[in-house]
């Protein structure tokens, strides 16, 4: 009799004690959750711009692939509160470049061999992606107004044509709901800083020389990735 | 597709007088430089980077195997298989085509992923057949025109061409791609001949039709062009083309046709007339008058559009205008070219005339290959870009944004900008025309053109 309490007494004790963890690891449970993966959606679009001898340029693609990792203290909703400083955040952004095509001002395609001489200087054969590496993100401050959006301060790292630089540069988030993003942004750059010789194609009046400075300029629309079999988070 | 077209509607001809665009300036100059893409090697220098398309070719008649040579030419195209039911056709393609493979089934070449896109040039009654089991495979599709020798056809053609959004369906319309083409139209369109009251055309060549053949059974399939069963005869095998170049000009749909036809030299077998006659009513009043004939050559093929101000003769890719002696000044006509035609005197119109030509490192003009200024190569090389690009289009929307969003990928190819060629629309129109056309000239009546007819539902 006494054997027999003893032997149900461990196993109360035992299934105490599961139960115990099984509490914590239901505590613990929304702690990891609260990583948030983004996905690229359409909707995205990579501008560049440029100078030449003859009339500025322009070429656009519709493509802006790949996803960003945040932590908690990322803007995810409209007017969340959220305190300045580095927040948690990774991501890896790529663009094929064979979709970058020169424009007309008016958004209408311009010239074929134009996109031949920016994919041959990009080289593009070896490089098919421009790609950029997110490795830290800083809110400067909360915005003034609920539909304002959230300015960063972003460093991370841009390979083009098989080179990579740092690049430091001022980007925009704004929420649009259910954890969408529209991430924008504008940065300066010299082809030359990417050994990339400004092109300079000859045409029958002479040669366009290309400037070295152009600027890019992105609008990344983001939402939350889908997992198969899972709730939206 | 012919999007860009469709907005030269209102085109304002004192606009594209006036504009301070360089182009416009050419165009004072006589010529003008448009966005007429061609598939030559870029200036300067940067290298054809041309992205190859691994293609093939079913049906390897006279005018498969001019594709075949044209597509050599074309710098996207990589002709990695042929295809004919007859050994000797693709014995003879053979060296048009190195390292092509050789296939007498062309299932096999639709069961090949590589490949990804077909030009179908069998006989027009074999069209449907190929067309849709290609489409079903994922192969992006030129079909030569008429597209099939029956409505019904052409619409089940044209149906499956507009499900696929994400392929590209070409008609074999060939002049729509044409650069010369693409820049008479908004100059045309903008009323520069004054008030269109006329058009004609005509095709003229002393030529039999008749293929030799070794024995009677290849007889029948090699001759199907000379029997009413398998051909819808001149018009549809060769007015189809001059009458959608001129209703594209005059932007409309015929409302009616009236057609006259027989066998006046070619006294054998056939029972398709070697001789037509047909009046196509355009709307706004304009009669298109063609005719057709295998049995004499003079003046061969063109068309006219005549107008109170001027007429413009299209031919061969090139193009004059024919002004009035009442009809205003526009300037620019004073300094550009002009050829005489026995007693007129036509002012050239030519995309690109003002440019300097391209010399060699001798100075020497160099002059281009003759394939490579064809209709046809133009249709061809635009073919595949459009295939090129859409394909690319795709592949870049899945990697970019996942492949679970196909409304959104269809709904991006739909918008994907295409060089200019005649679409599944396009096509089944020129079909709907032809077939009818020449119900009227083996009838020797008049038939009245519905407009539902030309209405894909």
């Amino acid at each position: 009799m006494g054997q027999t309490n003893n032997t149900n007494m461990k196993k109360r004790t035992i299934i105490a004690k599961t139960v115990a963890l099984l509490l914590l690891a239901m505590v613990s449970l929304p702690a990891a959750a609260q990583t948030t993966t983004l996905a690229a959606r359409s909707g995205s679009k990579m501008r560049i711009e440029g100078t030449s001898n003859i009339h500025d340029w322009q070429c656009e693609s519709p493509f802006i692939g790949g996803m960003i990792e945040v932590g908690p203290n990322f803007p995810l909703e409209p007017g969340q509160a959220v305190t300045p400083g580095k927040v948690e955040a990774k991501g890896d952004v790529f663009i094929q470049v064979r979709s970058l095509k020169s424009i007309e001002k008016d958004g209408k395609p311009y010239m074929d061999s134009m996109d031949n001489v920016m994919w041959e200087h990009m080289r593009e054969t070896e490089n098919k992606r421009i790609l950029y590496h997110l490795t830290e993100l800083t809110l400067k401050e909360a915005p003034k107004a609920k539909d304002a959006p959230y300015v960063f301060d972003a460093q991370g790292e841009l390979a083009v044509a098989g080179v990579t630089n740092k690049l430091s540069m001022v980007v925009n988030v704004l929420p649009l709901g259910e954890k969408k993003l529209k991430i924008t942004g504008t940065t300066n750059l010299k082809m030359t800083s990417f050994k990339i010789q400004p092109p300079a194609p000859k045409i029958a009046m002479g040669m366009i020389k290309t400037g070295d400075d152009i600027k890019l300029i992105f609008e990344w629309m983001l939402a939350p990735r889908k997992t198969p079999g899972a709730a939206a988070n | 597709m012919n999007e860009n077209e469709s907005e030269a509607l209102g085109y304002n001809r004192r606009d594209f007088l006036r504009g301070g665009s360089v182009a416009t300036l050419m165009t004072m100059l006589g010529g003008v430089q448009l966005f007429a893409q061609t598939n030559a090697a870029p200036a300067g220098d940067a290298k054809a980077a041309a992205a190859k398309i691994k293609v093939a070719v079913i049906g390897l008649g006279v005018w498969g195997r001019e594709i075949i040579n044209t597509l050599a030419r074309v710098p996207q195209a990589d002709v990695t298989a042929i295809c004919d039911t007859y050994p000797a056709s693709l014995k003879r393609t053979a060296s048009a085509a190195p390292g092509a493979a050789q296939t007498a089934d062309y299932k096999t070449i639709l069961d090949d992923k590589d490949i990804k896109a077909v030009v179908v040039a069998t006989p027009t009654f074999q069209h449907k057949e190929v067309v849709l089991a290609a489409l079903k495979a994922g192969k992006h599709v030129y079909c030569e025109a008429p597209l099939a020798g029956s409505i019904e056809d052409a619409k089940e053609i044209a149906l499956a061409a507009k499900a696929a959004k994400n392929l590209v369906f070409q008609a074999g319309l060939q002049m729509r791609s044409e650069p010369q083409s693409n820049f008479l139209l908004p100059f045309i369109r903008s009323g520069a001949l004054g008030k269109t009251v006329l058009a004609r055309a005509q095709w003229h060549k002393k030529t039999s039709w008749r293929t030799a053949s070794p024995n009677p059974e290849r007889e029948k399939a090699l001759n199907w062009r000379l029997s009413k069963a398998t051909s819808l005869g001149l018009i549809g095998e060769i007015g189809c083309h001059q009458i959608d170049h001129t209703g594209w000009f005059l932007n409309g749909l015929p409302k009616a046709v009236s057609g006259w036809g027989s066998v006046m030299f070619w006294k054998d077998d056939r029972d398709v007339p070697d001789t037509i006659q047909a009046v196509l009513e355009f709307p706004g009043g304009v009669q298109m008058i063609y005719d057709a004939t295998l049995a004499n050559s003079f003046e061969g093929e063109y068309e006219v559009l005549y107008g109170s101000d001027a007429a413009v003769m299209m031919r061969e890719s090139k193009a004059w205008m024919f002004k009035e002696v009442d009809s205003p000044l526009l300037g620019w006509e004073v300094y550009a070219p002009k050829t005489t035609f026995y007693k007129e005197t036509g002012i050239t119109l030519a995309a690109g005339n003002s440019k300097p030509p391209p010399t060699d490192a001798q100075g020497q003009p160099i002059q281009p290959d003759p394939l490579t200024t064809t209709p046809l190569y133009s249709a061809l090389g635009n073919f595949l870009r459009n295939a090129v690009d859409l394909s690319a289009a795709a592949e870049d929307y899945k990697s970019s944004y996942g492949a679970d969003d196909v409304d959104g990928l269809m709904e991006h190819l739909g918008k994907v900008p295409r060089r200019a060629a005649a679409g599944y629309l396009e096509g089944f129109q020129a079909a709907v025309t032809a077939v009818k056309a020449n119900e009227a000239i083996l009838s020797a009546k008049r038939i009245e053109l519905k407009p539902e007819w030309y209405e894909l539902s």
